[in-house]
């Protein structure tokens, strides 16, 4: 009987918290780009006698995270000192929150493999410090071969939100799913850019087998992922891997593998697995911190509202398809446009086919996103209205909305520009258009006089070229009759 | 006289007043300092040129007619693991030989705003890890009351400094007794604050939630001065405290109706019998001044303190100590081969056998599967006798005990580490509690080796304790250390 499968995945995602400075000193967090060292003082350098001092803003954002992630908050924590050597660590600690996190036992909801809602345990969220950067003086920049090694130590003390799943995500699929809405979660907070490009969302991901004849294949952690795509391809490889070595009965051997993402393959890491002992105590240099119920209500009543909540009002709120609904919340900057638009008054389904299609077009074509909206929410909510009352055509809209976007004009002034009139094109100004279409078309005219035109080609040919005319803004029903009375004259 | 006689008070009457300069005094004591510091070693580094040119300033001030603060004029010694951003800081270890700390402690800019001189860096035990400053990598400070002997430590070189006349004030650090005891051995005022009265940035950490910054003085007033300028919040150190700064008063009848306590069945038969009686004439001169003497008991502080002290402050010091690892400042392996060959090479040079042997006690309680045994018991025992200490002051205002159970003792005689350990049973229990004690001289003994005594208070007594020690130490206050082999 052929062997079957279970993939057992869990996650721990080091967030970078977007605060101005970092968490135990004064020093500025905008440290991409910046000359090496330049954001550093005693305190995050580790100097002899420097004491860190608690960033009360990342107490909040840790709060802020917990919450959001549906976890206890800890009313009494308190910092723990993580003993190990390395360059890139100036103390030779790093301060991290290990007997108490901040925020335990939580939940975040996926879209599961079977299409339905699936929870994903929240172990813990956990606040804690940055190391510094290594730079390896090699020409790849890598350890392999350079002589001399650089530490920059700008991002050592930026503050992270470390938040560890339970083992539930089921598939690589469902581990991009999570670090997806992970990543919109801390957006939609203001906690953090959530970028993992840049390396302000890190993560490593713990990937097992479970065989269908009892085995267990070994845990593999697996770190190097640099993209939501890395990540999924990643543990797709590690699966095939693991499977495959399963399948030949040999054991997965317990490691950490490095994702090569131009191989596409994953490594043993070179650096042994050593089982350090972290040596674990108590901060001495900060007391611990004791939250009262009336700052975790603060917290509570002033949270964002999330994606999952949000989108179901907008379902329910603007009776949009589900489709559109995940389009339009993606990011709160996005939804809060709709909601705009929506305001300034007009149909919310047209609002939000407006924005899918052709302002997140223009956006896409500029390189934009929406904070740099092309055109204002009031502004195309006009736009909006004037095809719903039927003053304007929606291919003329289209025009307008163009000349806005590309000249920055205003409505009034693309409106001009077009050559567009407002209001229905009809009574004397359509008979005007017939007949101004009739003399040109002297030939057409007469075929239908003569009855030749037994299939109305020629009456839809001049429709067309009316309702050309008109720039759309004639109504087709109008036109029909309109030629009618004009052939019945004539 | 010679200026470096006189006491921080006189010196800023005299140089306010225009009775001398600034520049006098320093020049004084920089010329105390040349004549006694090839006996004495108390000094790590004398600033020489920086404290001339400081006093200068301090002078031009006031002839201008600005107050240049409480402390105008005033020459101070600091002890060498408090950072100074304008001399090395060592804290007496080769790993941080000639290392300049780029920043000033918050103590050293307060005394620096109250118009301060800081002559040099005193000598101490390497990281403050020692009780007789013979574990100085720079070599021992000898006693300024007779050279074959200690000046106790860690503080050793700030203590012997102050006695000898190389200044009126200097700071120390008091993680287990380091600031009492050589106080008490040297023949002057030591005191302790309440852990969180003054701030402890710029101390170059050995036990984070048992260091304490103090003050050395010969006189009680000078205390006053100094301790008003060092006690205050501040907000780079998350263990001080935001209150008010205590008034630090005089007060000669501060004994009147208080309750000292004693602890005769503990201390009978420990100390040796020049302390003993020191220890019996200050119980009858507490109640001649008014105070009842009142038998309390610290069982499990005497007890247990030393152990739980012996695991606590390694562990930390084990956690502290990591970063002198070479690759950021002080001593650096210069052909490691490795990232690991930096570490165990520098580490191996760069530290003494005293600090190692901490280190390595700290790292083995705090490894995994001892953690519980040792780190975890010993937090329960430290807030059993919190407790303790916190029970007694329900009965007495204050607790009279000696600084050390014996004076000051030869260069060399401590054979064991345990042995050295011993001798500060009566000093650590103030740290684990996270109380006030100070140290004041009581006479001295038949070979002239100076006799102190110490008071502990409940935690923010410091003003009361001060007062106290003052009144009881004023008939030996301010005595000056001629030196000598006896």
């Amino acid at each position: 009987m052929a062997l079957e499968f279970t993939t057992v995945i869990g996650l721990e995602i080091h967030i970078q918290l977007n605060t101005k400075t970092k968490i135990f000193c004064g020093c500025s967090t905008d440290y991409i780009g910046a000359v090496p060292n330049s954001h550093v003082c005693p305190v995050c350098t580790g100097q002899p006698g420097a004491l860190p001092v608690l960033n009360k803003k990342v107490v909040e954002y840790g709060v802020r995270g917990g919450m959001a992630l549906h976890c206890k908050i800890n009313k009494l924590t308190r910092f723990d000192r993580k003993n190990y050597f390395y360059a890139d660590l100036p103390k030779a600690y790093q301060i991290t929150e290990y007997y108490v996190p901040i925020a335990e036992g939580g939940y975040l909801t996926i879209t599961g493999d079977d299409g339905k809602p699936h929870r994903i345990g929240i172990t813990r969220l956990h606040l804690e410090e940055d190391a510094g950067k290594l730079v390896h003086g090699a020409a790849d920049g890598r350890i392999v071969g350079s002589v001399q090694s650089f530490v920059d130590y700008n991002r050592g003390g930026v503050p992270l939100a470390e938040v560890v799943s339970e083992p539930d995500i089921t598939s690589p699929r469902e581990a991009r799913e999570y670090v997806s809405a992970m990543r919109q979660l801390v957006r939609y907070l203001g906690i953090s850019d959530g970028d993992m490009e840049k390396g302000s969302m890190r993560v490593d991901a713990n990937i097992s087998q479970k065989v269908s004849d009892g085995r267990w294949g070994n845990r593999v952690e697996v770190k190097n992922m640099n993209s939501l795509k890395a990540l999924e391809r990643a543990l797709e490889y590690e699966t095939l891997r693991q499977r495959d070595l399963l399948t030949r009965g040999e054991t997965i051997a317990q490691e950490t593998r490095n994702w090569d993402d131009a191989d596409g393959i994953t490594t043993p890491s070179r650096s042994k697995e050593e089982s350090n002992d972290y040596r674990y105590f108590p901060e001495p240099d900060l007391p611990p911190l004791l939250l009262d119920d009336e700052y975790i209500e603060h917290i509570r009543a002033t949270m964002p509202e999330l994606p999952d909540a949000k989108r179901e009002r907008f379902l329910s709120q603007y009776g949009l398809p589900y489709e559109d609904v995940l389009v339009l919340t993606e990011t709160p900057e996005l939804a809060n446009y709709y909601e705009s638009v929506v305001k300034a008054e007009c149909n919310p389904v047209r609002a939000s086919n407006w924005i899918r299609t052709d302002v997140m077009r223009v956006l896409k074509e500029q390189n934009q996103d929406i904070t740099s909206a092309p055109i204002a929410p009031d502004v195309l909510a006009q736009l909006i209205r004037l095809v719903d009352d039927k003053k304007i055509s929606t291919t003329a809209a289209k025009d307008v909305f163009e000349k806005i976007v590309q000249n920055k004009i205003t409505l009034e002034e693309a409106i001009k520009v077009c050559g567009v009139q407002i209001g229905a094109v009809e009574g004397d100004k359509l008979a005007g258009i017939i007949s101004a279409v009739a003399n040109a078309n002297q030939d057409v005219v007469e075929v239908i006089r003569s009855g030749q035109d037994k299939k109305d080609k020629k009456l839809k040919f001049l429709m067309g070229l009316v309702m050309k005319e008109s720039r759309g803004q004639a109504k087709p029903d109008e036109v029909l009759k309109a030629l009618s009375e004009f052939f019945s004259k004539n | 006289m010679e200026l470096y006689r006189l006491s921080a008070s006189e010196i800023v009457n005299g140089v306010k007043t225009g009775a001398f300069t600034c520049t006098d005094v320093v020049k004084s004591c920089l010329g105390r300092i040349k004549e006694k510091e090839g006996d004495i070693h108390a000094m790590l580094y004398v600033a020489e040129d920086a404290a001339i040119k400081r006093a200068a300033e301090i002078d031009a001030e006031i002839a201008e007619g600005r107050d240049p603060g409480p402390l105008a004029g005033v020459p101070v010694i600091v002890k060498d693991n408090i950072c100074t951003a304008d001399m090395p800081t060592t804290c007496a270890s080769r790993i941080l030989e000639d290392w300049v700390p780029p920043y000033d402690a918050t103590v050293v800019i307060a005394l620096k705003n109250a118009g301060a001189v800081i002559i040099g860096k005193a000598n101490c035990d390497e990281f403050a890890m020692g009780g007789s400053t013979e574990h100085s990598a720079y070599g021992p400070t000898m006693n300024p009351w007779d050279y074959t002997c200690v000046p106790g430590g860690s503080s050793g070189g700030s203590a012997a400094a102050v006695a000898a006349g190389y200044a009126p004030l200097a700071l120390g650090s008091d993680t287990g007794g380091s600031i009492r005891q050589p106080a008490a051995f040297c023949g002057i005022y030591g005191m302790k604050p309440t852990y969180g009265q003054v701030s402890r940035y710029g101390l170059v950490a050995f036990a984070s939630s048992l260091d304490q910054i103090g003050p050395f003085a010969r006189s009680s007033e000078d205390m006053r001065l100094i301790m008003s300028v060092l006690c205050g919040f501040d907000p780079h150190d998350s263990t001080s405290e935001n209150r008010t700064v205590p008034n630090f008063c005089k007060n000669d009848s501060v004994l009147k109706g208080k309750k000292i306590g004693v602890l005769t069945k503990l201390v009978e038969g420990k100390l040796s019998p020049d302390l003993q009686a020191s220890m019996d004439a200050q119980i009858d001169n507490c109640r001649k001044l008014g105070a009842e003497i009142v038998e309390v008991s610290l069982p499990k502080a005497l007890e247990y303190g030393m152990a739980c002290y012996y695991i606590l402050a390694p562990a930390e010091a084990s956690s502290n100590l990591a970063r002198y690892d070479g690759v950021r400042y002080g001593m650096a392996y210069k052909d490691a081969h490795s990232l690991l060959d930096l570490y165990v090479k520098t580490r191996a040079a760069g530290f003494g056998p005293e600090v190692k042997r901490r280190i390595l006690t700290g790292t083995y309680v705090l490894s995994s599967g001892f953690y519980d045994a040792y780190y975890l018991t010993a937090q329960k025992v430290r807030k059993v006798i919190k407790q303790e200490f916190a029970q007694a002051f329900t009965q007495v205002d204050a607790i009279l005990l000696p600084a050390s159970p014996t004076p000051a003792f030869k260069l060399g005689a401590m054979s064991s580490p345990l042995e050295m350990y011993m001798a500060d049973v009566f000093t650590i229990p103030v740290n684990l509690a996270g109380l006030p004690g100070i140290s004041y001289n009581t006479g001295f003994n038949s070979e002239g080796l100076p006799l102190g005594m110490q008071l502990i208070g409940p935690r923010w007594s410091d003003a009361m304790l001060l007062e106290m020690a003052a009144t009881l130490g004023k008939d030996s206050e301010g005595k000056i250390a001629e030196g000598g082999v006896r």
